[in-house]
């Protein structure tokens, strides 16, 4: 059970920071637009 | 909707097909959960891989076509393989400290490499910023991107030449030394984050885009726009 907590924490951590690099393109084109 | 929300609402959902696969394919015995880190480990370096291909690739195009839209795109590309060369050394150490016992190892020709083409695309960024000229901000970066790349076929065939701790390709031409449903997985998972890889492109190149607009209108403007000094202007 913790193996599968460790596997799917490293998931979670890896898409989080692909989500985080998408959110800061976000902000950074929309700071260009305003 | 635009272009790039659309690449990035589909990224999002091939990424849940892509972890649907990962946590429903069977894991292997001896490796048990760990096994499953593998089904985002490869891809992940295989897209580093691609993203510094394209980066040489776009390198090459500025140095023959001298257009700013190949620049863009080989910062653009390059940003991303830092990002997935990252992840993928993270998931191969925590597989690494499960499976063979230690998360890092400089004496492993596979990681060793890794790293080394790792710090050498920081570097690529790192020298992007600390050059201000435009062109000869393209110029230096189109240069070290094309000579960077040979560093994508040392890691990869680095197995094949050091025999060390990290292990050969499971999926070969002759066939996979895994179950037919870890494979699809596998398979499912490097589409998945290709695309990932491709809708972010977009993304940043918009961005890229909109801020070159942005610093061509500020400087044809030229003194015009900057705003007054707050301490020159006196009390009416």
């Amino acid at each position: 059970m913790s193996d599968l907590f460790i596997v799917v924490g490293t998931f979670a951590l890896c898409y989080a920071v692909i989500i985080g690099y998408a959110a800061r393109l976000h902000l950074r084109r929309r700071r260009v637009k305003d | 909707m635009s272009r790039t929300r659309m690449l990035l609402g589909t990224a999002a959902l091939a990424v849940g097909i892509g972890l649907w696969f990962a946590f429903a394919s069977p894991v292997d015995r001896l490796q048990g959960e760990f096994s499953r880190i593998v089904n985002i480990h490869a891809p992940f370096l295989w897209v580093a891989f691609l993203a510094f291909g394209v980066t040489a690739l776009a390198s090459i195009m500025w140095l023959v076509k001298k257009t700013p839209r190949w620049d863009r795109l080989g910062e653009a590309s390059a940003e991303l393989g830092v990002v997935f060369t990252v992840t993928g050394l993270f998931t191969g150490m925590v597989w690494g400290q499960a499976v063979w016992g230690r998360a890092w190892d400089w004496g492993d020709a596979r990681l060793a490499t890794t790293a080394v083409m790792l710090f050498v695309y920081l570097g690529y960024l790192a020298l992007r910023r600390a050059t201000p000229d435009p062109e000869m901000r393209a110029r230096r970066s189109a240069i070290l991107g094309t000579v960077a790349v040979v560093q994508v076929p040392l890691v990869y065939f680095s197995v094949y030449m050091f025999r060390t701790l990290h292990q050969t390709p499971s999926i070969r031409p002759d066939g996979a030394s895994m179950p037919d449903e870890m494979v699809i997985a596998l398979l499912v998972n490097f589409v998945a984050i290709t695309y990932v890889y491709v809708a972010l492109l977009f993304a940043r190149l918009d961005v890229a885009r909109a801020e070159e607009r942005v610093t061509v209108d500020a400087d044809l403007a030229g003194d015009a726009v900057k705003p007054p000094r707050l301490t020159e202007v006196e009390d009416v």
